[in-house]
């Protein structure tokens, strides 16, 4: 990089002034939940009675959390399971091969990210409505995996872009078919991508709130749709302690795995 | 973005397997990322199934907590029945839900007057209850029982308890003497811009505003004025709340000082130590709460959890721990002096000095008044 | 390979490959997007029972009714607002990740992402602990004895602006960070060189090459922000509501579901209308591309 640093002036420390000031903005309230959950008053807010792991306890007993926790799991995991592969399926389709229409076919896959969520929320329980059938599980499982889609073929795309199709002719002229070709070759090859997507999408489906307002069931929760419920009664540390568990968890995890393989690609050597 | 994320870990994910770590350990470690993620919770939700097993929905908050704690458990420890509890902070709210539930899904509601118990029946939604599961009922103050008679002389629901919507203030602000002489008015007070609140269900805005026009709310003559002094409302209050325990939270930490509230959580705030003080100003608005059984519940098993609730014993347990008298009639039960000095207790049992909404002319102008007071609340 | 050379299998698998999506994709939204127009003309006559009928009458209602243009113009405004925020916020930080010499630039880079992670319902809460009556400003005010009373921060329109941008501005520096880092860094040697000041090569060759990422940018902050309803929720009084709010609660609250139809259409005609418009001009590759990382 041919940036000299030195003729940097007034202006660039300006500018790496206000860059921790937005980190600090982005930062802030994360901290301060966390913070806050070890709070020994019984009000969420400052100031700070005490330090306490009581909430988190309290949290541990709290039924419906660990109900609701475990229908965003199995949600997601079910989603990110049947989400990957259609997406796998798709990428597939539009980077190896030519056909008419394949314009519109790219659109159509990457329009539920466009869409407002809002309307997507709306539409899918008109469906049903139309249909006259209850609203269930199943339909929160297929609403998630319609706004997943996109990112799992874009994600996915991306990655088979950029293997080359010499592999895949030259398994063929060897006389494998292309099922045994996709297994042995592309499969692997792109498996940086599906661990991603497949990740991507348990986010995503974990997190959604704004359509799965719309499209749960009655009586289940899931974990976002949860602290919703539990924020319009009050901002109890519970809350707090709630929110640091899951930063913990969807932070700590993939910051791990990647520490992991960093380690174990070290030792590997 | 989250794409990015993913971008970041194919970077790191190419570099390492460029870097010796062979693809095994590497989906070794993915399935150990999902392995920790909870392989060890059950693989399905369970669904509502066995038929011992009772779905309860209630206001949440300290009121839930008394009940569960001298009624739902003593039951589940009796008869070995579970009870699986859902929350709601505004009837209309769990009243939307049933709507468009399959019968069955929702089975007992601690339903709040005899007004959201017209809403039911005239949806169909009402069962008919088998009144000699019930025996206690005998308990139970016939003034409290005839209103619920009158829409089914079959009940679909069992008077349980009631309270009233009265103002509460905070009282390191506003002076006792201050509250009796305003009463009502402190909702409309410039005084206190920005501190008021107030529940955010129509019937009880439009309840407040035609006493505040000096109107009966069971008989309007000029809607309009009603909805004027609505929004003027609406100017001065910083929030509305949407639950009982959204209410006590606000005026315990001090963020409102004055609104209209009910009866039982401002006595338990009263009774945690908060500053707050409660007046019932005249024509308060009273309701009686029943405990409603849905078309389509385990009948048996929720007539047996509502005659277990009404044994005079657990009834005023539960009373003295949701701080809301009891339905059990004063002349044929003993009732205790916490529950004597609740607000609102009615020591005659005929409920006659209390003002209760007309649930035939609140039907008949539920659709219209709904839709106005969200347009006004959102700014309309 | 030429048209002729593939065979009737070849032509039909990418099809059966796109098969199972775009069956679910047809099924689940652009379906429900024919019943939603089918359904805004329809006839409401309670909570959760209309007429199957045909009436331009939601229309007319939707048309007429100064309440619903008051709030899609207050819906637009807010928006507008978050987004160029987010813009003036997020550009400066993206450049100074773009051009940093920082030796371990990932971390800054990881920073920005670990936010994405957390869930958006969390993010959008924590605002209350920043800005309530018992939040971290105002006891710190309080404490340094700057102000006697709270200020009420909370339950306002400002509370729920900064909470979207809370929520987008990892979007805007990522798209921005994306187009600067794409910049071929000999452009801006070479007009060093060529005698501008640091400013002025910012100026003639960064901003212009930035601009397709800032545009994508702004584009996806105004997009997530007019749709959204969650958040408002949460931070803003029943005042500050969104439009995305008022379709809410006429679907969930009212069970009103032909208006309910009719108003999402809107919003997603009105926001397909600015796409297409920042189509027409910029091209959305751009945008998908920034969604591809």
């Amino acid at each position: 990089m041919s940036l000299d640093t030195s003729t940097r002036g007034f202006g660039w420390r300006a500018v790496q002034v206000f860059t921790v000031l937005v980190y600090i903005f982005m930062f802030a309230p994360i901290l301060v939940v966390i913070v806050l959950s070890f709070n020994a008053s019984q009000f969420g807010g400052f100031p700070m009675t005490g330090f306490s792991l009581h909430w988190y306890a309290k949290l541990l007993e709290n039924e419906s959390v660990l109900r609701a926790f475990q229908t965003s799991l199995w949600v997601a995991v079910v989603t990110s399971v049947v989400c990957t592969v259609l997406g796998i399926l798709a990428a597939v389709a539009l980077v190896r091969y030519e056909f008419p229409g394949k314009e519109w076919v790219n659109t159509i896959l990457i329009a539920p990210a466009l869409v407002p969520e809002t309307v997507l929320g709306v539409g899918l329980l008109l469906l049903i409505r139309f249909a006259h059938q209850p609203r269930t599980l199943w339909l929160l499982v297929l609403g998630h995996i319609m706004l997943a889609l996109p990112y799992v073929v874009l994600v996915v795309q991306a990655r088979l872009i950029g293997v080359k199709r010499v592999y895949e002719d030259a398994a063929m002229s060897l006389g494998a078919n292309r099922f045994q070709t996709f297994r042995e070759i592309t499969l692997p090859l792109i498996m940086p991508a599906i661990v991603a997507s497949v990740l991507l999408v348990f986010t995503i489906s974990f997190d959604n709130i704004t359509a799965s307002m719309f499209w749960r069931p009655s009586g289940v929760e899931t974990m976002p749709t949860e602290i919703l419920s539990m924020l319009k009664i009050s901002i109890s540390p519970e809350i707090n302690a709630l929110g640091t568990l899951m930063i913990v968890v969807t932070v700590g995890l993939p910051l791990l795995g990647g520490g992991l393989a960093r380690y174990l690609a070290r030792s590997a050597r | 973005m989250k794409l990015t994320t993913t971008k970041r870990l194919e970077r790191l994910t190419e570099r390492y397997m460029n870097g010796g770590l062979d693809r095994r350990s590497f989906l070794g470690l993915a399935a150990a990322a999902a392995a920790t993620a909870g392989v060890s919770m059950r693989w399905m939700p369970s669904a509502l199934a066995a038929a011992t097993e009772v779905r309860f929905d209630g206001w949440g908050g300290v009121v839930q907590e008394a009940i569960d704690k001298y009624a739902f458990q003593p039951y589940t420890a009796k008869t070995g029945n579970k009870v699986t509890q859902g929350t709601f902070g505004d009837e209309s709210e769990i009243i939307t839900k049933v709507k468009t539930a399959t019968p069955g899904e929702y089975q007992i509601i601690h339903s709040s007057g005899v007004e959201y118990y017209k809403r039911y029946v005239d949806g169909g939604f009402n069962s008919e209850i088998n009144e000699a599961n019930i025996p206690n009922m005998k308990f139970v103050m016939q003034a409290m029982i005839d209103p619920f008679l009158k829409i089914t002389p079959k009940l679909s629901g069992v008077p349980y308890d009631y309270g009233t919507t009265g103002i509460a203030y905070n009282t390191t602000v506003i002076s006792e003497a201050e509250a009796k002489e305003k009463g009502a008015a402190l909702l409309f007070d410039p005084k206190y811009k920005g501190k008021i609140g107030g529940y955010g269900d129509m019937a009880t805005r439009v309840w407040y505003a035609a006493l505040a026009t000096g109107q009966n709310p069971n008989d309007i003559k000029d809607i309009d004025a009603v909805w004027a002094k609505v929004r003027e409302n609406r100017d001065l209050v910083k929030k509305y709340w949407s639950s009982g325990a959204e209410l006590m939270d606000l005026l315990a930490k001090g963020e409102i000082v004055v609104t209209d509230a009910w009866s039982g959580r401002v006595a338990a705030l009263q009774q945690q130590g908060s500053p707050i003080g409660y007046l019932d100003p005249a024509g308060s608005y009273a309701w009686m709460e029943d405990m409603l059984i849905l078309k389509g519940s385990p009948m048996a098993e929720c007539e047996e959890l509502v005659n277990f609730m009404l044994d005079p014993a657990t009834a005023i347990a539960v009373a003295e721990g949701q701080n809301y008298p009891p339905s059990l009639d004063p002349m044929k039960v003993k009732l205790t002096e916490k529950i004597a000095k609740m607000p609102a207790f009615d020591p005659t049992g005929t409920m006659k000095s209390l003002t209760f909404a007309d649930p035939n002319y609140w039907a008949s102008n539920l659709d219209a008044w709904t839709k106005q007071w969200d347009r006004i609340s959102k700014g309309g | 390979m030429s048209a002729s050379a593939l065979s009737a299998a070849d032509r039909r698998r990418p099809w059966l490959l796109l098969a199972p999506s775009l069956i679910t994709l047809f099924l689940l939204m652009i379906l429900p997007i024919g019943i939603m127009t089918i359904f805004s003309f329809y006839e409401f006559v309670t909570a959760g029972v209309e007429k199957e009928t045909f009436t331009t009458a939601n229309w007319h209602e939707f048309l007429t009714d100064p309440f619903y243009h008051m709030f899609l113009w207050k819906t637009i405004r807010v928006s507008a607002i978050t987004a160029i925020l987010c813009a003036v916020m997020g550009y400066p930080a993206a450049y100074c990740i773009a051009m940093t010499t920082y030796k371990h630039k990932w971390v800054l880079l990881l920073l920005l992402i670990v936010p994405f992670w957390i869930s958006f319902t969390i993010r959008t809460f924590s605002w209350i602990h920043i800005l309530g009556e018992q939040g971290a400003i105002n006891v710190s005010l309080l404490k340094l004895g700057l102000i006697s009373e709270p200020l009420p921060m909370l339950y306002t329109e400002g509370a729920v602006i900064m909470g979207m941008i809370h929520f987008l501005l990892p979007y805007m520096i990522l798209n921005v960070y994306v187009a600067i880092e794409g910049i071929d860094r000999n452009l801006i040697s070479a007009a060093r060189t060529l005698g501008c000041t640091a400013w002025q090569a910012f100026y003639e060759v960064v901003l212009p090459l930035s601009l397709p990422g800032l545009m994508a940018g702004l584009l996806l902050c105004f997009v997530l922000a007019a749709g959204s309803y969650v958040t408002p929720q949460i931070l803003g009084s029943t005042r500050d509501a969104l439009f995305g709010n008022i379709i809410f609660d006429t679907i969930m609250g009212e069970l009103n579901w032909p208006m309910g139809s009719t108003l999402s259409l809107v919003l997603l005609i009105f926001l397909g209308a600015v796409a297409a418009v920042y189509s027409r001009y910029m091209g959305l590759s751009r945008v998908f591309k920034g969604l591809g990382g």
